[in-house]
């Protein structure tokens, strides 16, 4: 039986849940404007997600997360199946075996929603076996596994954006953790070595052709360089005000490439100008801000690293779309939380805002516990 | 947790870097090159369509239409915009008669190129298969009709030799001319080629919008940015030439070989200029076949040559007007003085022989023009020496282009400094002998015989021959009138002109002459005959291609001269009996048209 504690309300976190229904806004106008070519399909389904995001949210939120503590090895157990089930029945799309069709009504995507378990479980892990001193490689076999099974299956399917941002999250998290220099020294050379026979042995064409268009995008401008050129023609014609509401041409006669998911960022860019790019950038700063503080007045270790990891989850993200949008870093399919177009990724994003909402209204009740699910 | 604090600073400070690194690439890519990169989305998605712009016409003296335009349909399938390739190309097939498969390879390897661009089908369809596809539009999705300018030639093939064919710009042209485009028509020879400037158009162009692959958006996004140019069509070339005289001047010619010339005597207006046999400049209008084109340029009988202005033969006596005028000039003869024909003369060890074995007897220079004593004029050359002769071959024009405007050839002005140049050798006395008869290394083109004849004729003016007369722009200002251009005065005094003039009205008057076939009722012929012989001056045969070469020039009326007339008939003989009367019917139908014209104006 759930006991509600009227502090929970008073303690909301009242300014990310603001934050996040700005976002929710600007995310579902900006789909307007991209999808309104295309008769609005997206825009509509989004919506639902959106709505389905928020309740998501708010139920996260007044979930203890101590219960989530409790069970976030059987949440990563969970997820692991989850990733073995797309392996076996998921639905291929665009070569990667990453989703799954429910009752054909919504697809899913596993690989987005492992990310929230996979910090669970290292926040767990680390909680048990806390060490104050520097932890050496061998303390690290543990996590490292455990970070490998769901990365090898997400790189099964392939995604290679998903796998990208849980080597980063999880790497930040150990970072935070502490560890030996020489330690840091050998998982560098190992990752060295690992992208090395990756290059030679394991990467497709088309992900090598994605690498080589990043360091030289005019190389080959209709191909695998297209996508970067043109999401920077978008986002610098926009100039510094932007050329208004459906009125990008570059979005509106489809020059830029999954506008509506990966390059969202640049549709907003063209339309809105510097003042509504910087302003999306701000609004991002101020959410990882937000739970990087959350984090700092965290009353445990769990907690604590919990909201770093969705913080670094969220960081990561917005570094590595915005950046591969704008031309700093090679394409990668890494979506902009909330932002770009997709249930899953949506999803994901709530439940972890949802996650540190919680904790953001339990930093004040140290010892007793009003909710208690057992 | 003290440590976390100071671990939580650092991931703060971390958090500030990058974001102020994602901020100030934007401001890079918004501020500081927004304008830059708006320039760059402009020009993707604005896609130009250029309009052709039509040729400008090419007509008579009078305005007649020699060379026109019409609208030509093309057939064009947008391979994005097909459901059903077998529909459409089996459709298409049957309408055009054309191969199903091509039609259905054609769109297909375009598809897999994921385009919009059109592909070309089938150019210039007519009439019932326009009517056939309008109809079934809806039918037939991804099938567009577009409209080109194509050439016309209202009259055939007339005129086809000076008025030249179009065809496919060469990578030389659209070099020199930045106005001109790939895949382009342009004038290959004639006037087509010579005023190819004046008759191409400006191109005007149509932008529109496009989306990303290339298609055209039909709604209303971004028409602010677009901008159009309208076609300037080109200017119209207005010749010197009246078509009804180059009618009769190509119906006369008929199968025979050759090329007749007439020329305004005053003017240096070109009136008819017949080269046989030519060629169908229609065959041209779309880019000629291959198999056409091999045709025309292994034909032995050389239909793509002009030759009335390239083709190169010797003058035979037409030429004797040049040694007469040199040398009366050159006081080394003159009227009064009667020279000994015995049907041969002899330099040194050779013989040279008179047409007519008998001998002419005792000639003066009048009969000797008249009757066209060879022995005569051999004597006369071996007096005045081959270095006065070729100073006035020089000086008619001979041994250089025209500069009419059109392909020529300059052909040669036999001297001592030519033969040196060209053979190393020193030059012969008995090539002097026969240079002065039009044989030897003499050769000349119509144009060249018919420039001498005018000049001849007006008073010793040698003229540039004219084939424009005018150009008109598209709104009708007149952008250039032709006005005659003297290219040199022949160096003789006008007495001794007139004697000349005198032997030549003898030539077609006299009842000796050797061109009394070019008579006419109530106007006084000029003329002079002219027989070229082809292989040396004993052959004897009946195979046509080694009969000479018939020659008469002429003009008329011969007390106020106003157009010369030339003909030269390959192989045709003797210039008597087969130039002069079709020299007589050109000028007989100049003049019933100049008298028709004078009635229509007093009407």
């Amino acid at each position: 039986m759930i006991m509600f504690d009227r502090r929970l309300i008073k303690n909301f976190g009242w300014s990310l849940f603001l934050m996040t229904l700005a976002f929710s806004f600007v995310s579902l106008l900006n789909l307007y404007s991209a999808s309104y070519e295309t008769g609005l399909v997206s825009f509509k389904k989004q919506i639902v997600w959106v709505g389905i995001g928020i309740v998501t949210l708010v139920s996260v939120s007044f979930l203890n997360y101590r219960f989530l503590k409790q069970h976030a090895l059987h949440i990563y157990c969970g997820a692991i199946l989850l990733l073995l089930f797309v392996l076996v029945f998921g639905k291929e799309v665009a070569g990667s075996k990453s989703w799954i069709d429910i009752a054909s009504l919504a697809t899913i995507q596993p690989s987005e929603l492992v990310k929230i378990a996979i910090i669970l479980v290292l926040a767990r892990f680390y909680d048990n076996d806390y060490q104050a001193a520097p932890y050496g490689f061998l303390d690290l076999i543990k996590p490292i596994i455990l970070i490998a099974i769901p990365l090898v299956l997400v790189m099964l399917q392939p995604d290679l954006g998903t796998a990208l941002t849980i080597v980063l999250v999880s790497g930040s998290i150990v970072l935070f953790m502490g560890i030996k220099k020489w330690s840091v020294a050998f998982i560098l050379i190992a990752i060295i070595g690992v992208s090395f026979y990756s290059w030679h042995y394991s990467l497709k064409p088309y992900q090598k052709d994605r690498i080589s268009t990043f360091i030289n995008p005019s190389s080959d401008p209709l191909n695998a360089g297209y996508n970067a050129i043109q999401s920077q023609i978008a986002v610098g014609s926009g100039g510094v005000t932007g050329k208004g509401l459906r009125s990008g041409s570059q979005t509106q006669l489809r020059f830029i490439p999954a506008q509506q998911t990966d390059f969202a960022f640049s549709v907003l860019a063209e339309e809105w100008g510097f003042l509504g790019g910087i302003s999306l950038l701000l609004l991002y700063f101020m959410i990882i801000l937000w739970m990087l503080d959350t984090s700092s007045r965290a009353k445990d270790r769990f907690s604590m690293l919990v909201s770093f990891g969705i913080a670094a989850m969220f960081f990561w993200h917005t570094v590595v779309n915005v950046g591969m949008v704008i031309g700093l870093l090679p394409v990668t399919g890494v979506p902009l939380l909330i932002f770009s177009y997709g249930g899953s990724s949506t999803l994901t994003a709530m439940i972890g805002i949802g996650i540190v909402l919680g904790i953001r209204m339990r930093k004040f009740s140290m010892s007793a516990d009003p909710i208690d699910l057992k | 947790m003290q440590d976390f604090r100071n671990r939580l600073l650092i991931a703060t400070v971390i958090l500030g870097l990058a974001f102020l690194v994602l901020g100030s690439r934007l401001w890079y890519l918004q501020v500081l090159r927004g304008d830059e990169f708006a320039e760059f989305s402009r020009e993707n998605h604005i896609r130009v369509e250029r309009i052709p712009a039509p040729r400008g016409r090419i007509l008579d003296r009078y305005g007649k239409e020699l060379v026109v335009n019409r609208t030509s349909f093309d057939v064009y399938v947008i391979p994005k915009d097909v459901n059903d390739v077998d529909h459409i190309s089996s459709s298409l097939s049957q309408v055009l008669s054309l191969d199903k498969n091509h039609i259905d390879n054609n769109i297909r390897s375009a598809l897999t190129k994921r385009s919009f661009k059109p592909v070309l089908i089938a150019k210039d369809i007519d009439r019932d298969q326009l009517a056939y596809i309008e109809a079934r539009r809806s039918s037939l999705p991804g099938v567009i009709i577009e409209i080109n300018n194509l050439r016309q030639y209202p009259h055939g093939s007339l005129g086809a030799p000076f008025l030249g064919y179009i065809g496919k710009v060469s990578e030389a042209e659209l070099k020199n001319n930045p106005k001109i485009n790939n895949n382009d028509l342009v004038g290959k020879t004639g006037v087509e080629k010579g005023w190819e400037t004046n008759l191409r158009g400006d191109d005007g162009y149509i932008q529109k919008v496009t989306d990303a692959l290339g298609r055209e958006v039909q709604s209303t996004l971004f028409l602010e940015d677009l901008q159009n140019k309208k076609s300037m069509p080109g200017n119209d070339v207005v010749l010197t030439i009246d078509i009804e005289l180059q009618k009769a001047a190509e119906e006369i010619l008929g199968d025979q070989s050759g090329a007749i010339v007439a020329v305004n005597v005053s003017s240096g207006e070109i009136l008819a200029l017949a080269s046989k046999p030519s060629f169908n400049p229609a065959d041209f209008i779309k880019g000629i076949d291959s198999k056409t084109w091999s045709n025309l340029v292994n034909d032995k009988s050389s239909p793509l040559l002009n030759r009335a202005t390239q083709g190169l033969y010797a003058p035979g006596s037409v030429f004797k007007m040049v040694p007469s005028v040199a040398a009366l000039n050159e006081g080394v003869v003159d009227q009064e003085e009667y020279l000994h024909c015995p049907g041969y003369h002899k330099v040194g060890n050779s013989t040279f022989r008179c047409w007519k074995r008998g001998g002419h007897g005792w000639v003066n220079l009048r009969g000797a023009i008249v009757k066209s004593c060879d022995v005569y004029f051999y004597k006369i050359a071996e007096r005045m020496g081959i270095d006065n002769l070729s100073k006035y071959i020089r000086a008619f024009g001979f041994g250089s282009v025209t500069g009419v405007g059109i392909e020529e050839r300059a052909g040669i002005s036999p001297s001592r400094q030519w033969k040196l140049k060209r053979f190393n050798k020193p030059w012969y006395k008995g090539e002097t002998i026969v240079s002065s008869i039009g044989q030897g290394y003499v050769s000349v083109t119509p144009t060249q015989v018919a420039m001498m004849t005018s000049a001849v004729a007006n008073g010793g003016t040698l003229l540039k021959p004219a084939i424009v007369k005018e150009i008109v722009s598209y709104s009708g200002e007149k952008e250039f009138r032709h006005a005659s251009i003297v290219s040199g005065k022949i160096p003789v005094e006008m007495e001794m002109l007139e004697l000349i003039k005198d032997a030549l009205v003898g030539v077609v008057n006299d009842p000796d002459g050797t061109g009394r076939a070019a008579r006419i009722k109530d106007m006084t012929v000029a003329g002079k005959t002219g027989t070229a012989q082809v292989v040396s001056l004993d052959a004897q045969s009946d195979q046509r291609k080694h009969r000479d070469h018939a020659w008469f020039t002429s003009y008329a009326p011969a007390e106020d001269p106003e157009i010369a007339v030339t003909v030269l008939i390959e192989h045709g003989g003797k210039g008597g009996a087969v130039a002069a009367p079709i020299a007589r019917k050109i000028l007989e139908v100049y003049k019933t048209l100049k008298e028709e014209r004078k009635a229509d104006d007093n009407v």
